[in-house]
């Protein structure tokens, strides 16, 4: 077997492969699309005959969904700052200091890592309406979306933060600058590309998250638009167009988001890992 | 000329490791000082303590007359070029070199002045609106160098500037910075694992080894005078030959003991017979003449030409290496003869490494007209 004829093979199983794992997402626009006979048609036709194109519009005003992606916004982005301001802090310690203790606190916040989200949500829940944390449930949902999502940054900007030589900082303290200064001044200008990186990635998973913010929240105002789509479907639901058109304008900015920035995603993600 | 740095019992203890043993150094101001020694010896850590990068155990440092045990590294007022030149990626080079007038609050006009000032002197004024990672290795170098310059520190500190370089500017590179030590007549530190670097540059130079100095002196002295078999071997190049030997019956001299060959040299002073000694033999201390004619004969091994010197090596155990300026031709398996000034010997002792002194501060050795011929010597010697 010649090298190009291999490789032409390992191209074409990729191919299919991704067409399997992309199917759904096709299959959520073009359902959207779709007439309520056209959807139902056997064989299923995969292309819509006749889009209907308005569905965006309708599905925005009677679902209210302004109200629910400003709630998944505002979630999200608490989530986010919470984590970036605590968990910069915590990265660069870990990243500097190396001894028993730092690796026990390494171990455990992995370990954080671990447990599921629908596992945590008992405790979580009973805790935080002893504090009386419900009665500001999306701020509930920050907090609980912040502890859960913590390890995951911390672990990735500890990479970016051990990728800047030490040998910089040393340099701006006998240059005339204090820790905290050679802090804000060297290494946060040098890691932030990976600080950025790892806040889109937690950014995109609260903007996603669902366990919290539908055992939390009970004020239908106040939910986020993963909340809003799930009381969309019933036992009886039927409106499929509907629902894949909420999905839809849901998902489309975060992917849109995610392929212009997936190379920057990336190389933010591996550049701990090479020189 | 007062002490600019002054470093009296300074210990250093990584845990249970001891890096550095009782260190003791005197700088007068305005000296260029070479902290040598193989890797590990200790030489960075010293270099960092003086920076405030690492904190001493026990003992005093004081720059400038100044307790520095306890003071933060931006209160000491000394420069650093970090052998990585450690320039800042995010910022030019002009930023670079103000970085430090910034912090201390210097007006932007005022730094922009200075930095153009150094620049010119360096170089670098074309240089300014780069990134670090635009500029060559050399040019980095300089940047490094002009960071430090520009703050007029109480003293520079070197940490293997030139090791990144390669070997034509390294040459070049030494000789800059010595001459900008002659502009600015700086208190300089400046470490190195390069015994020539040292050589060259340094008014005095610290020999050491495992955390301890084992010998500080100006260049030359360290090169007449070793005090031990260490800095014998590690200062010069090529390095000095060791070569066994055993105290005669009456005290009064030595055999070379080159396994398959030995030589018979007299003493200055009386020596213990049968002691065990090592004598040094520098290789530029030899010269090669017809077998018969020097002080031994010996079996030529390898001969390396470098055009302008040639390093002969002598087949025997241990090896006996011998530089002759220009173009010998003398090839492998010859046999030659060996003249050495016993004036340029230089005896240890095998258990301590210490220098033996002779008379007038030299292992006052002679060698007797005639080699003693070993019984294996027929096999290659015509005698």
């Amino acid at each position: 077997m010649s090298d190009t004829f291999r490789n032409r093979l390992m191209f074409a199983v990729a191919l299919v492969l991704a067409a399997i794992y992309l199917f759904p997402l096709y299959w959520m626009y073009t359902t959207a699309l779709k007439t309520g006979s056209a959807m139902f048609a056997t064989p299923p036709k995969f292309l819509p005959s006749d889009p209907q194109w308005n569905i965006y519009a309708d599905v925005w005003q009677s679902r209210n969904m302004g109200r629910y992606l400003w709630n998944s916004l505002v979630i999200a982005f608490g989530a986010v700052s919470l984590i970036a301001v605590l968990g910069v802090g915590c990265a660069y310690v870990l990243a500097r200091y190396r001894n028993v203790w730092v690796e026990i606190g390494l171990f455990l916040i992995l370990m954080l890592q671990v447990l599921p989200a629908s596992l945590m949500v008992t405790p979580i829940f009973v805790g935080f309406s002893q504090f009386g944390l419900l009665d500001t449930p999306r701020f509930a949902v920050i907090l609980a979306i912040a502890a859960k999502s913590m390890p995951f940054f911390v672990v990735l900007v500890r990479a970016t933060f051990m990728s800047v030589p030490m040998e910089l900082e040393e340099a701006a303290l006998v240059d005339g600058n204090s820790r905290i200064g050679a802090f804000f001044n060297i290494v946060l200008p040098l890691a932030r590309n990976g600080i950025l990186v790892s806040a889109i990635l937690i950014f995109m998973q609260a903007f996603g998250e669902f366990v919290y913010s539908k055992s939390m929240i009970q004020a239908v105002e106040l939910q986020p638009a993963s909340v809003g789509l799930n009381s969309f479907m019933g036992p009886n639901t039927n409106e499929w167009n509907n629902i894949m058109a909420y999905a839809t304008i849901y998902v489309t900015p975060i992917l849109a988001a995610f392929v212009l920035l997936q190379r920057r995603i990336v190389s933010g993600l591996t550049s701990g890992a090479l020189k | 000329m007062t002490l600019q740095i002054e470093l009296n019992g300074v210990n250093k203890y990584y845990g249970a490791f001891h890096a550095l043993k009782d260190i003791n150094l005197a700088i007068e101001e305005g000296t260029f000082v070479a902290l040598v020694g193989p890797s590990g010896c200790g030489k960075s850590t010293l270099l960092r303590s003086l920076a405030g990068l690492e904190k001493i155990s026990t003992g005093e440092m004081k720059i400038a007359g100044q307790r520095m045990n306890d003071v933060p590294p931006r209160k000491r007022d000394v420069a650093m070029v970090f052998q990585s030149y450690a320039l800042y990626p995010h910022m030019t080079v002009e930023e670079n070199l103000t970085y430090s007038l910034r912090i201390r609050g210097v007006k932007k006009a005022e730094a922009r002045k200075a930095a153009e000032e150094v620049a010119a002197t360096t170089g670098l004024s074309h240089l300014m609106k780069r990134y670090p990672r635009e500029l060559s290795g050399g040019q980095r170098q300089r940047v490094a160098m002009s960071r430090a310059i520009i703050r007029h520190p109480k003293a520079f500190l070197f940490d293997e500037p030139l090791s990144n370089l390669d070997a034509a500017l390294r040459v070049h590179m030494r000789k800059e910075i010595r001459a900008l030590h002659d502009r600015l007549h700086a208190t300089s530190v400046y470490v190195t694992h390069d015994q020539i670097e040292a050589m060259t540059m340094a008014d005095h130079v610290v020999v050491m080894r495992d955390g301890v100095i084992e010998q500080q002196g100006r260049p030359l002295d360290l090169y007449d005078r070793p005090a031990n078999r260490f800095v014998a071997g590690f200062i010069g190049s090529p390095a000095m030959n060791f070569i066994p030997a055993i105290v005669g019956e009456g005290g009064a001299d030595a055999i070379l003991d080159f396994g398959r060959t030995r030589a018979r040299l007299s003493l200055a002073a009386r020596l213990a017979p049968g002691l065990s000694v090592t004598v040094g033999i520098r290789p530029e201390h030899v010269r090669i003449v017809a077998a018969g004619e020097g002080a031994f004969d010996i079996p030529v091994g390898i001969v390396e030409s470098t055009g302008s010197a040639t390093y002969v090596t002598a087949a025997t155990q241990p090896e006996l290496t011998v530089v002759e300026t220009g173009r010998g031709e003398v090839k492998g398996g010859d046999v030659i003869g060996l003249a050495i000034d016993p004036q340029q010997l230089h005896l240890f002792e095998v258990d301590t490494g210490k220098r033996i002194e002779g008379e007038g501060g030299r292992a006052n050795l002679r060698f007797l007209p005639r080699a003693a011929p070993h019984p294996a010597a027929a096999t290659f010697s015509p005698l």
